[in-house]
């Protein structure tokens, strides 16, 4: 009895021991904590990249938390800044950019590798996504989780409204009588719906190099005033009203929200943000196809814009937590990790090593509908700053002023020009403002 | 206010320090330090914000609060110069409205229902006043599944019933408004049912059998004796589900509509939310919390008055 007794003991001081040694010999990983707002089947995929970066990286822990739509995050981590309670790493959509250049809480990307004393090539990274986050040619903030906007279309419905399956419609004109063919044909009450509808109408002006507001669309300086509100401006709402009065468009409401009805096929075709693609493949039962954005025919050619999401910075960190957010960042844009974020959303993979390995193992041969954002892209001009995008101050606050004057407009409460009046008069205070804070 | 002399008069005891040394000889300061935490609590969790958000009214600022700008009564100016706020002040008064008076009648009527002796009644009690236990979140998106445009079971119904009719709330603002007042009743109603309930099991039997053989019908028991002995209860509700029109539906409204379409269901709460914290202006989302803040006093204080004074207290 007393033997075990003894024994027991003897093992317990060595477990112990044992346990002391390991604490010391192995310390504690650095931990990183990084914002984001991927939600859907966005969320598994990047779960799966973390765990797996946590995995081959024993010095570093990095702590996803998810908080929230963009908007929620952008807020949040605003919040959070000035209490040092904010993460390492804070994703922030593509609308935030100017907010987060602005902010003076932020390292830009580019000047890591050299406090760390590395250098690195960034021309590795597809060039029309730096482009966008990139302040005179320097990257700010490291591209991940970009989108473009594209149409999809459900062949089923098309075949069963008597339409050819394989050849959706390319210009508003087309959208417009293919939506009267399907709504007589009576297999949908409705034909189509976006998501985003600020961002569509963003995406609609540069696909056709329209500018969006003054200085360059606010890249060569503070943008002071917003420039759609003319002919073009106007002809894109008033398409767009009259196409819901006619009950071919369906209003679908911010962000996903119109996801739904287009894969329980109530919709026919939806624009919407590359990114649904894996989403959109995985939930619906019918065949989908996927094109360009329609475009207005005999006006300029331009490109459709980068959106999505990118990672940036926070300051004031020690040089071993710096160390890990480079380590992940440079993860991030490995070729395999870029090509598993692309397969399991739809997002661009960031590098070019990954597209070329994509291309080889044929996955757009067998998977067409994720090589249209590309072809989209590259089908277009990148030379102005019109095509490349917008960047503004108070631009999220713009965007719902945008929204809700488009819907009063479809409502019908006023007419499409006095809702574009509408939004270019708030939308110019907005800018007036943000230069009385910015402006030098 | 007028219950504190006349309590001291009765009990012959003087007001004041001599109380205190009677009741805790040698210690001036106990009270004192026994209510402090109390003082504390609302110091720091209620005036020093409501200071903070007065002062910061009168600036504009950047998100990260690296620069400020002294603005005076800009921010104010600008509230009561913009129609959307204007637009905001009447949406939440036909809002609160509904949720007051349709939501109030309804849990009465079913109050009253569930207080007569029938099989069942337990479960029915239940059934009508779990609504209660739902998050905002829950409730926003039930009714925002039961009426989207394209999947939605109501607009289904309704298009099959008349004829192809579109019902879509996501462009309809008078819909929309009417959704959201709705779905806001709907989860009020299990409180409100409790309330008049207890107020109602209160009523005093004797009182409505007298009427009875006196020969008053039923309904003119329920104005003449129910419905006056229910004031206290009544006036409670009132103010409360007057704040929760005001304050507390701000979840609904996040989860269903986002104040759109265009502005027609941005209540006075919800506007100051995007402004502060989408919008990220401080400045003016402060002014409009001090806006809310005194026109909800002036309401209260109304409330109070006249409600109060006019309850009938029974025992």
């Amino acid at each position: 009895m007393i033997n075990i007794k003894r024994n027991l003991l003897i093992v317990l001081a060595l477990v112990i021991c044992l346990l002391l040694l390991a604490e010391i010999a192995f310390a504690k990983p650095v931990t990183i904590t990084f914002w984001h707002a991927m939600s859907g089947s966005r969320l598994g995929v990047l779960e799966s990249i973390i765990e797996s970066f946590n995995a081959t990286h024993p010095d570093y822990e990095v702590k996803p938390l998810f908080t929230g739509t963009y908007a929620e995050t952008l807020t949040k981590y605003i919040a959070a800044y000035p209490t040092k309670t904010g993460p390492n790493i804070v994703q922030v959509y593509e609308v935030g950019t100017q907010t987060m250049i602005d902010s003076d809480a932020i390292i830009p990307v580019y000047q890591i590798p050299e406090m760390l004393g590395e250098t690195w090539d960034w021309a590795q990274y597809v060039i029309p996504i730096t482009n966008y986050y990139s302040v005179d040619g320097n990257l700010w903030s490291m591209p991940f989780n970009s989108s473009t906007a594209m149409l999809y279309y459900n062949k089923d419905l098309f075949e069963a409204a008597g339409l050819d399956p394989n050849k959706p419609p390319s210009t508003w004109k087309e959208m417009e009588e293919y939506g009267e063919k399907i709504l007589a044909s009576g297999v949908v009450d409705h034909v189509y719906s976006t998501g985003w509808p600020d961002w569509i109408f963003e995406q609609t002006l540069a696909y056709h190099n329209h500018l969006y507001a003054d200085n360059e669309n606010g890249r060569a300086g503070l943008a002071t005033k917003v420039v759609f509100n003319d002919d073009f401006g106007q002809m894109v709402v008033d398409t767009w009203t009259r196409l819901h009065n006619k009950g071919i468009y369906i209003f679908g409401g911010a962000e996903y929200s119109a996801n739904s009805a287009f894969k329980a096929g109530q919709i026919a075709m939806l624009i919407q943000s590359t990114s649904s693609l894996a989403g959109i493949l995985k939930g619906s039962e019918f065949k989908v196809g996927t094109s360009f954005l329609p475009r207005f025919e005999g006006y300029p050619i331009g490109n459709s814009i980068i959106g999505g999401g990118s990672l940036w910075v926070t300051k004031e960190q020690s040089e071993e937590e710096l160390r890990g957010v480079w380590e992940f960042l440079k993860y991030l844009g490995r070729k395999d990790i870029a090509i598993q974020w692309h397969k399991g959303t739809g997002y661009f993979p960031v590098s070019g090593a990954a597209l070329k390995d994509l291309l080889d193992e044929g996955w757009f041969s067998a998977e067409q509908t994720f090589l249209t954002a590309f072809l989209q892209i590259l089908s277009g001009r990148r030379d102005t700053a019109a095509s490349t995008g917008v960047r503004l101050g108070p631009f999220v606050a713009m965007r719902e002023v945008f929204v809700s004057s488009l819907e009063k407009s479809l409502a019908g409460q006023i007419s499409p020009k006095d809702a574009l009046n509408e939004a270019e008069e708030k939308m110019n205070l907005l800018l007036k403002d943000y230069l009385e804070l910015y402006g030098r | 206010m007028e219950f504190a002399p006349t309590f001291f008069k009765t009990l012959n005891i003087p007001r004041g320090e001599q109380m205190h040394e009677d009741k805790f000889p040698g210690n001036k300061f106990l009270p004192y330090l026994l209510i402090a935490p109390s003082i504390a609590v609302i110091f720091i969790f209620l005036i020093g914000p409501f200071g903070q958000s007065i002062y910061e009214s009168f600036f504009f600022s950047t998100p990260f609060g690296t620069k400020t700008i002294f603005v005076g009564l800009r921010n104010y100016i600008r509230l009561f110069s913009s129609p959307d706020y204007l637009n905001s002040i009447v949406v939440t008064f036909k809002f609160s409205a509904f949720v007051i008076i349709v939501g109030l009648s309804i849990s009465l009527a079913i109050a009253q229902l569930l207080n007569q002796k029938i099989r069942g009644v337990g479960f029915y009690q239940v059934a009508l006043i779990w609504t209660y236990a739902l998050s905002p979140t829950i409730a926003g998106v039930i009714w925002a599944s039961m009426f989207a445009p394209a999947t939605g079971l109501i607009p289904y119904i309704v298009s099959k019933l008349y004829d192809g009719y579109k019902l879509n709330w996501m462009t309809n603002g008078q819909l929309a408004l009417l959704v959201v007042a709705a779905a806001a009743t709907w989860k009020m109603l299990g409180y409100n049912i409790i309330f008049f309930l207890a107020g109602l099991q209160n009523v005093p039997g004797e009182f409505l059998e007298a009427a009875q053989i006196d020969g008053a019908s039923s309904w003119k028991a329920f104005w003449r004796i129910t419905f006056p002995m229910l004031s206290p209860t009544t006036s409670f509700l009132l103010f409360v589900n007057m704040l929760y029109a005001f304050f507390q539906v701000f979840g609904l409204i996040d989860i269903m509509t986002h104040g759109g379409p265009g502005n027609a269901t941005e209540l006075l709460v919800y506007k100051l939310y995007r402004d502060g914290f989408i919008h990220l202006n401080t400045g003016y989302a402060s002014a409009q919390s001090f806006v809310i803040f005194f026109v909800i006093s002036i309401v209260a204080i109304i409330q109070l008055r006249i409600v109060t004074r006019r309850a009938i207290y029974f025992r």
